[in-house]
């Protein structure tokens, strides 16, 4: 194990603090990727180091630690969700995806049309795309910190990138090719 | 055959597609790495620590006083419904474990339904 996580286990505060400032980044561009909202991202990332402090006695050392933090934030987002079924309370698109369209604006980017696609889907299937596709954590692992079968993931991230690509357009020649097909039978 | 030579170009024409939106997806989201995140210094992620844990041993302590508090609340007055009051005592050792059963069997199908 990690000579820095062991004296953080041992209760080291600097040892904490400094495995914190080098996973900052990533956690926060992980939770602004599944959250879509750098404020939100910002503050789950502070309640995952929380969480982190009370439970770093059950990390075992078997994955990164990196991975551990990106375990106990999709949980804490999907906690966060649940309970204040944010969800439901986003009135408007344009008003959760207007500071992420700023960050890209600020740096002359182009607004990818796939993320406001993957915005638009449910947080659990979301979530399960952005790992699977993006992180690479396979659908065992998703499984198991989402708390729900491989093969769930497997279908909601398939349903997921069915909807991404409805929304994109992709593949629609081919789809109503299908169904001219079948009414025609 | 010929039709499921079709068939087959048109799995393959999906597979294609579903990969054309996995790849605009991983642009967009590799975009959103390059992002820059501000992140404080060190001596903020000590603060956040220190009092974190200082919260944590504070909420352990008032639960544990609140659970004792109510733990000598139940155990007095079991044991002064025994002596007093027999009836009330053989009423409350039948309830509970009834109350428990029940209580164990609802939240277990709540969980069901939920991963359903």
């Amino acid at each position: 194990m990690d000579p820095l996580i062991k004296s953080a286990k041992e209760g080291d505060h600097l040892a904490f603090a400094m495995l914190f400032k080098e996973n900052y980044p990533f956690l926060v561009k992980y939770l602004i990727k599944i959250t879509m909202n750098p404020d939100m991202a910002e503050e789950l990332a502070q309640e995952t180091m929380a969480k982190c402090i009370q439970k770093i006695h059950l990390y075992n050392g078997q994955s990164k630690f990196s991975t551990w933090l990106i375990s106990i934030a999709t949980n804490a987002y999907i906690d966060q969700c649940r309970k204040q079924k944010r969800e439901n309370q986003w009135k408007g698109q344009e008003e959760v995806f207007r500071k992420l369209k700023w960050h890209f604006e600020s740096r002359n980017e182009e607004w990818n049309d796939a993320l406001e696609a993957l915005g638009k889907l449910p947080v659990d299937v979301r979530v399960p795309i952005v790992l699977k596709h993006y992180y690479g954590y396979s659908y065992d692992e998703i499984g198991a910190w989402m708390k729900i079968s491989s093969g769930t993931v497997k279908s909601r991230v398939h349903n997921g990138i069915l909807a991404v690509r409805r929304e994109l357009k992709l593949g629609e020649e081919t789809e109503s090719r299908h169904t001219r097909q079948r009414t025609t039978k | 055959m010929k039709k499921q030579k079709v068939v087959i170009l048109d799995n393959e024409q999906q597979n294609n597609h579903d990969l054309d939106a996995i790849h605009e997806l991983q642009d967009g989201l590799s975009k959103v790495d390059q992002f820059p995140v501000y992140t404080p210094d060190l001596q903020w992620f000590e603060n956040m620590v220190i009092t974190e844990k200082e919260n944590n041993r504070k909420k352990l302590r008032k639960e544990l006083s609140l659970f004792l508090i109510i733990a000598l609340f139940i155990l007095s007055g079991i044991i002064v419904s025994f002596y007093q009051l027999p009836f009330v005592f053989l009423f409350i050792q039948i309830i509970t474990p009834i109350f428990i059963v029940f209580y164990t069997i609802t939240s277990l199908r709540k969980k069901v339904k939920i991963n359903e």
